[in-house]
């Protein structure tokens, strides 16, 4: 064992080096920047020590408030739609059918669209005068058309709808290799004891797909926490800060305001808050996720 | 010592670096000039190399580019596009270059006045104005000479043309308003026009206090809210930037339209415009007892304060600044300059015969009030104008005095450190 | 009921996955006047206009040939030393791979935002702005946390014993690695893999701090910059992701399918 301890340092090391030099020390530098105050157009402010003076400040916030409750029901309700989307489609592209590769290629279509392609088609259907999604829903009758992206209500939905339309691909993937390494003889064991479809898929396909769903759980809220440019294109996080999710907002201090240790401080908070959730799931659904197959 | 490390700078040694480059931030060239004059520049100046960094056209993230180069003091930069909100705010960060020893004050006078009010931060100028944006009223010709209208001066006035059209039309698809009412930049623009010409500020510079909830501003708010968007307009304008605004005056869908210069030349293109030929152009309306108010928008070129070579950065931009390089980009691409003798050119009217309007309404435009905070002050303002106008029965007066103790506290941050 | 159900499960996931992009290729055939006409226009007047225009005058083909270059590396690179890493960690050491996951789920979730100006800062000393390495080794760093731990999930499945018994009949460690690990794996590194080339393709903050000389701009800088100032260029973003998409949904059916061939093998192994 011990040779390939040392042996085993080398085969982490590449990954250890890059990640500590650009996203470690990035990471801690960006930390340190929040306890100061640093606005970068009034530079004879200089660049002072305060503490903890911007957390208490976001704390005080009600934008950063208003912003939380924004973005925590966006990831609930996304993640939740993806994965079950993304589960959905993973079960249905485990069936074998003619064309299955071909269908499989159009479920990854929505995921490989680059994103500031797809924020400017969702701003292009969702237009309320010459936009697809009224056109489905009310046909040639424009003036019944709606204005998503101008009713905060319907503007949140709306970005929902782009998020999961894109991520729930992602979701279905993981799900469907996960599905994959479920080994067929487990259910035909069940058909000859005679399991319905229902029964196989609660009792074989659900439990030993855990890990992919959380997985794909775990990967998808922390993205959702950092939905950042469909909200850039589509709404600015308006109407009326309607759709100002943190990370919209930290971004806009940082580089719009040049309030750097304020916007720091933000991105700190939306980091704990991501480490607080994906520690839950970890708790509640399982900490299998984290052990080594050794271990079992 | 492992020699590894050393390896990392190996690349260093192939970076080439050409003394007479001089770098140039700037957006892709969408309309030819560009490429154009600086193929020009480096054949007059043979040794200098214009090498191009290019951002997206998007003021925000352009913005967003170049704090991040000179937040980094990036000494590969030396000439930049800066939007006519910006001046102040890089001066006060001691990013853009003063440029008095270039651009004196006579130099200065060819220039519009509100443009170079923009570039102007304590005393000192920063910026070349290049390009030049006012705000003004679009409407249908047609529309109006059959309801025997000529274009509104106050704004009450535009509201009942517009409800008499559209009743009279009896097209339902037609409204009266198309504006830019999203909770981005624009937003501001558009309500500090009617704010201004309301007698209004947007915040009180002298005495570096917000201004939202005077009597003035709230009741142009209201306006905006219950009439203009409220009787007027389809609820989608509280979603439109420039491009789906003017699309849907290009339509046929509205009587009036506020926008931008550029909006002449697309709403009379017969390939994408179903009402060309029938546009007119007018300063915008005001409140009664008010004057018509423009915001003021445009581009400028600055230098880097981290430049190595400003002289020759200066050369760039007097090349693209001067008269006869502004006359030209006029006559290229029809687009508002910053040189008064511009408008004037016969040439340039034979081809433009709107810039006779637009000098006019260029001359009166005013300009963000400049301030090295405009950015957060905008921020706020945005997010209370949104919240104003897209919920039917929002409390302005509470609203007004929420964004008010909010600027105060960015504007505190300007006060001398004596007074605080 | 299930032969019912599927066909109709299928037309569902087909027609919402691809709805929205049909719109949008459709768009790209449309005239001008067609593009913002009110209602919409649903049959397009198969108006070339936009692919030239795309091409000629917004030089779409370079951004697409940077992005596949950036995009190839950066999965590559990544995947090996991800594979690398996962290997170790989940043969041995539970302790290591439990932090060591851990830390990498911290890293991702830091909004990219605040990190953007360091990771400008080393580059610059680096020298490596505006150049391939730059923007490859930083694509590299961030997408090695998802590939270390899709990677992990699936060496964890592969039972241990085949391993132990290759070793014990003379095998060296990256023999077991190559000829025995790696095609029981193959669902989870060609899930990885694809996973990380598109995380690759698709980036655009970083791209667009990196990457500011035209000749090297990846596709999503390059669309980025196709607005004018006050102008969307409906038609030719309607084109442009059309061409730009087709190469991923080639990549997509190839990996697919080697997802199902690495299937097969496993399945040998019950």
């Amino acid at each position: 064992m011990k040779r390939f301890d040392r042996a085993a340092v080398w085969f982490v090391l590449p990954s250890l080096f890059l990640v500590a030099l650009f996203s470690i020390y990035p990471i801690c530098d960006s930390a340190r920047l929040s306890f100061y105050r640093m606005i970068l157009m009034l530079p004879w402010l200089g660049e002072k020590f305060v503490g903890l003076e911007n957390y208490g400040d976001l704390a005080g916030d009600p934008v950063v408030l208003a912003s939380l409750g924004v973005t925590l029901l966006f990831v609930a309700v996304s993640a939740a739609l993806e994965v079950s989307i993304g589960a959905g489609m993973a079960l249905l592209l485990n069936e074998s059918f003619r064309g299955r590769g071909l269908v499989r290629a159009a479920v990854l279509v929505p995921w490989a669209i680059p994103t500031v392609v797809s924020s400017q088609m969702w701003r292009y259907i969702f237009n309320d005068r010459y936009g697809l999604f009224n056109f489905l829903l009310f046909g040639r009758d424009a003036s019944r058309y709606l204005a998503p992206l101008a009713e905060p209500g319907l503007a949140r939905a709306a970005i929902v709808f782009a998020d999961v339309w894109k991520t729930s691909s992602f979701a279905a993937l993981i799900i469907l290799a996960g599905l994959q390494t479920i080994p067929d003889e487990l259910y035909e064991a069940a058909e000859v004891d005679g399991a319905s479809a229902w029964q196989k898929l609660r009792r074989i396909t659900l439990p030993l797909l855990k890990p992919a769903l959380l997985l794909a759980l775990l990967f998808r809220t922390i993205d959702a926490f950092k939905v950042f440019d469909l909200v850039f294109v589509m709404t600015q996080g308006g109407p009326a800060d309607s759709t100002n999710v943190l990370q919209f907002y930290g971004y806009k201090k940082i580089f719009a305001e040049g309030m750097i240790g304020y916007g720091s401080a933000i991105s700190v908070g939306v980091f704990f808050i991501s480490l607080a959730l994906a520690l839950l799931y970890i708790k509640l659904i399982g900490a299998s996720v984290l052990e080594s197959g050794a271990a079992r | 010592m492992k020699p590894w490390p050393a390896l990392l700078l190996l690349p260093l040694l192939f970076s080439p670096v050409h003394a007479a480059d001089i770098r140039f931030v700037t957006w892709r060239d969408t309309q030819g000039f560009l490429d154009r004059l600086i193929a020009e520049f480096e054949a007059q100046n043979p040794g200098l190399k214009i090498v191009r960094d290019v951002g997206p056209h998007s003021s925000t993230e352009f913005h967003d580019l170049l704090a991040q180069k000179f937040r980094n003091r990036d000494r590969g930069m030396d000439v930049f596009f800066m939007d006519v909100i910006w001046p102040a705010e890089f001066a006060a960060a001691g990013w853009a270059l003063p440029l008095d020893r270039f651009f004196a004050r006579d130099a200065q006078k060819p220039f519009l006045p509100a443009a170079i009010r923009a570039n102007t931060y304590a005393g000192a100028i920063y910026g070349v104005p290049l390009f030049v944006d006012a705000g003004l009223l679009y409407y249908r010709k047609d529309l109006l000479r059959k309801y025997k209208f000529s274009p509104p001066h106050t704004w009450p006035e535009l509201l009942e043309q517009a409800k008499t059209i559209v009743a009279g039309e009896k097209d339902a698809g037609l409204t009266g308003f198309s504006g830019q009412f999203k909770q981005y930049e624009g937003l501001v623009c558009d309500m500090m026009e009617y704010i201004l010409s309301n007698n209004g500020a947007l915040w009180d510079e002298a005495r570096l206090s917000g201004a939202l909830r005077s009597a003035a501003a709230e009741e142009a708010v209201r306006f905006v809210r219950d009439r203009i968007i409220g009787e007027i307009s389809h609820r989608g304008v509280l979603a439109y930037q420039e491009p789906e605004s003017l699309a849907l005056f290009s339509e046929g869908r509205a009587v009036f339209h506020r926008n931008w210069p550029y909006a002449w030349a697309e709403a009379n293109d017969a390939r994408k415009s179903k009402i060309a030929g029938r546009v007119g152009m007018t300063p915008l309306p005001a409140f009664p007892g008010g004057a018509s108010a423009a915001a003021l928008g445009g581009w400028q070129l600055g230098i880097s304060r981290y430049s190595r070579q400003p002289d020759l950065a200066w050369r760039f931009v007097e090349f693209m600044t001067r008269a006869e390089t502004q006359k030209r980009i006029a006559l290229w691409t029809g687009r508002g300059m910053a040189r008064e003798a511009v408008y004037r050119d016969a040439e340039v009217l034979e081809q433009y015969p709107q810039f006779r309007t637009q000098l006019e309404i260029s001359t009166r435009a005013a300009p963000r009030p400049p301030t090295p905070v405009y950015v957060p002050l905008s921020n706020i303002m945005q997010r209370y104008f949104s919240a104003a106008i897209s919920a039917r029965d929002s409390d302005i007066d509470r609203l007004a005095r929420h964004a008010d103790r909010e600027m105060d506290r960015v504007l505190d941050l300007l006060r001398p450190r004596a007074a605080r | 009921m299930k032969k019912f159900l599927l066909p109709l499960g299928v037309a569902a996931v087909v027609v919402y996955s691809l709805l929205p992009f049909l719109w949008f290729v459709l768009a790209s055939w449309k005239s001008p006047a067609q593009l913002t006409a009110i209602p919409p226009v649903v049959v397009p007047e198969f108006h070339w206009g936009f692919y030239r225009s795309a091409i000629v005058n917004y030089g779409l083909l370079g951004y697409i040939k940077n992005s596949a270059i950036v995009a190839g590396a950066t999965t590559v690179v990544s995947i090996a030393i991800g594979a690398l890493a996962a290997y170790a960690l989940t043969r041995f050491h539970a302790v290591w791979l439990r932090w060591y996951l851990l830390v990498l789920l911290c890293v991702s979730m830091f909004p990219q935002i605040a990190v953007a100006g360091p990771v400008w800062r080393i580059l610059n000393a680096l020298g490596w702005l505006n150049r391939y390495p730059g923007i490859i080794v930083a694509y590299i760093s961030f997408s090695l946390p998802l590939a270390i731990w899709i990677l992990s999930t699936f060496f964890k499945e592969l039972p241990y014993e085949i391993e132990e018994a290759a070793l014990v009949d003379g095998c060296t460690r990256t023999q077991v690695l190559r000829l025995i690990v790696l095609p029981l794996a193959a669902p989870g590194i060609f899930t990885a893999a694809i996973l990380v080339f598109i995380y690759a393709w698709n980036e655009f903050f970083f791209a667009l701090i990196i990457l500011t000389s035209p000749p090297l701009q990846t596709l999503p800088v390059g669309i980025a910059l196709f607005p004018g100032e006050y102008t969307i260029p409906w038609g030719e973003l309607a084109a442009a992701s059309t061409i730009a998409t087709l190469p991923l949904i080639a990549l997509t059916l190839l990996f697919q399918q080697r997802i199902v061939r690495g299937l097969s093998a496993g399945a040998a192994k019950g």
